[in-house]
């Protein structure tokens, strides 16, 4: 079947929140295909639904209708297979334990299948091993966001979901963490091997910069309004952002996001 | 080492200093007012009658506040146990949290020191009266606190641990437990002070021994240098505790922020 090749299929999703006073709508018939291996943003302004579909998609929620098939299985068969990495706006470290200790903690929970990588590997990537016994109240914000990306890839997952995992940082390290995290997906030796990212964001920049395709959701309840192939070369540096075809796609984002706005 | 060591003076000069004085100044008030009006032993005795009858014999004061101490830490234990045990289980389950929670309420606004003397009816003479009270009065504070940490978590990390698929079990060692440490050492700051007051009301109504038995006694017959020193030395005892805790705290909640900012 041709859809074996979808890494991340969904199908009419919609969601309800029911817990509020009033029902809350936050997404209506949302359906895509994401390919292995793709690095696929998810813009959108705030309030629009896109943390909640990430968290649909990553089995923590479970959506009012539609569906939800990771490597064509429900979500919960791939969280089995610890084959999910998910980083949040804050990094949610334990505070008890070291850099290293929290890097290692995915390994530590019952059921880890999959071989993980070595949390000394890990931190060297994220370019923070002189860091492995300090505590995450020790660290800056941008180096504890990248311990969160370091425990996020300890179980090797294939899918990595990101919800504005840069949100909370600073303009000057927001940027350098952008190309941070483009180093660390494009180092795996093989481009077949590459994990497939969903990249929640409300950053134009940080969506263009980093992705192959962006779906642009809008409204409220929140809908696909756009799903645009971003065809700049790789690897990407900083001074794509000043290139033409950049701010094509810039200004094309734009009208989607102004145009649709409620 | 030098360093170290002035730096280890100058605490004590800028933190032990000024209670020390101001502690001088109310015992030398107390003394003096005590000589200018005159006021009868068998009222209000000198601080220097205290000191005295307390160096007559400390090793008495001392075996009788051990043996307080002993009771309301063995009550403290054993109230714990169970709060904590029955937390565990309320964390996991709303029904048995909303099906015991209003028992505990109960149990909280009722005065416990009031059962006392039930106790010892039940109980006898013995030492375990006095367990059970102090047990008792530590008993709501230890639950509240150990059922909010078990639940205050960390939601990014708890979200994080179910993407994982994560059991409760694991959940619950290496993110709720861990979690709740600051609450269960803020309930022990009440809750030990809480066993002493259980151990000492015990021993009351019960007469042999602990310094809640001297209290009483001295009472009776008016000896009030003893009734002092008894309590001098359950102050004693109450501010160790204090300092105690506080130094193990600090060893094991150097990650949180309530001891973080203290240093």
């Amino acid at each position: 079947m041709a859809n074996e090749t979808q890494h991340v299929r969904l199908r009419g999703l919609s969601h309800v929140f029911t817990d509020g006073r009033e029902p809350l709508h936050v997404l209506d018939d949302v359906s895509m295909d994401v390919p292995h291996g793709q690095f696929t943003s998810i813009i959108g302004p705030s309030g629009c639904g896109k943390s909640t579909l990430l968290r649909i998609v990553g089995g923590l929620l479970a959506p009012s209708a539609g569906s939800v098939r990771i490597d064509g299985a429900p979500p919960r068969d791939a969280q089995r297979r610890h084959d999910i990495g998910i980083v949040f706006q804050e990094p949610a470290l334990l505070p008890w334990r070291t850099v290293a200790g929290n890097v290692r903690l995915p390994l530590e929970i019952d059921g880890a299948r999959r071989r993980g990588t070595e949390a000394e590997s890990l931190l060297n990537l994220v370019g923070l091993s002189e860091f492995r016994d300090y505590y995450p109240h020790q660290l800056s914000g941008g180096m504890a966001q990248r311990v969160a990306i370091a425990r996020a890839l300890a179980v090797d997952p294939t899918l990595l979901l990101m919800d504005e995992p840069f949100g909370a940082l600073d303009e000057i390290t927001r940027t350098a963490m952008r190309y941070e995290l483009l180093r660390i997906w494009a180092s795996q030796a093989k481009a077949a091997a590459r994990k497939t990212v969903l990249f929640v964001t409300h950053s134009i920049t940080e969506a263009i910069v980093m992705s192959d395709r962006i779906i642009v959701i809008n409204g409220r309840p929140g809908r696909v309004v756009a799903d645009t192939a971003v065809e700049l070369p790789r690897p990407r540096t900083q001074e794509i952002e000043r290139s033409a075809p950049f701010l094509d796609y810039a200004d094309h984002l734009r009208g989607l996001l102004d145009g649709a706005a409620a | 080492m030098n360093g170290r060591l002035s730096s280890i003076l100058r605490g004590v000069a800028v933190y032990g200093l000024p209670p020390a004085i101001a502690f001088a100044v109310v015992i030398g008030l107390w003394e003096a007012y005590v000589a200018w009006r005159d006021v009868s032993i068998l009222v209000v005795p000198a601080p220097s009658d205290v000191w005295e009858r307390f160096f007559d014999d400390p090793g008495y004061f001392w075996e009788q506040g051990w043996w307080t101490l002993y009771e309301a830490t063995l009550g403290l234990i054993a109230g714990s146990a169970v709060a904590i045990t029955l937390a565990v289980i309320m964390a996991h389950s709303r029904p048995v949290e909303r099906g015991l929670l209003p028992l505990a309420i109960a149990m909280k606004v009722t005065p416990l020191v009031a059962i006392a003397p039930v106790l010892i009816i039940i109980f006898g003479f013995g030492t375990t009266p006095k367990i059970f009270l102090a047990a008792l009065l530590c008993f709501f504070p230890m639950l509240v606190n150990a059922l909010i940490g078990f639940r205050d978590v960390d939601s990014g990390a708890l979200e994080f641990m179910r993407s994982l698929r994560a059991s409760p079990w694991s959940v619950f060692w290496k993110l709720r437990v861990p979690s709740s440490l600051p609450y269960l050492f803020s309930a022990l700051r009440i809750t030990y002070p809480l066993a002493l007051v259980g151990a000492v009301i015990a021993e009351w109504f019960t007469g042999n021994r602990g310094l809640g038995f001297v209290v009483y006694s001295a009472a009776q017959n008016l000896r009030t240098p003893e009734l002092f020193s008894a309590i001098a030395v359950l102050a004693v005892i109450g501010v160790v505790i204090n300092i105690a805790l506080s130094l193990l705290e600090r060893r094991v909640l150097f990650w949180h922020e309530s001891v973080r900012s203290t240093r």
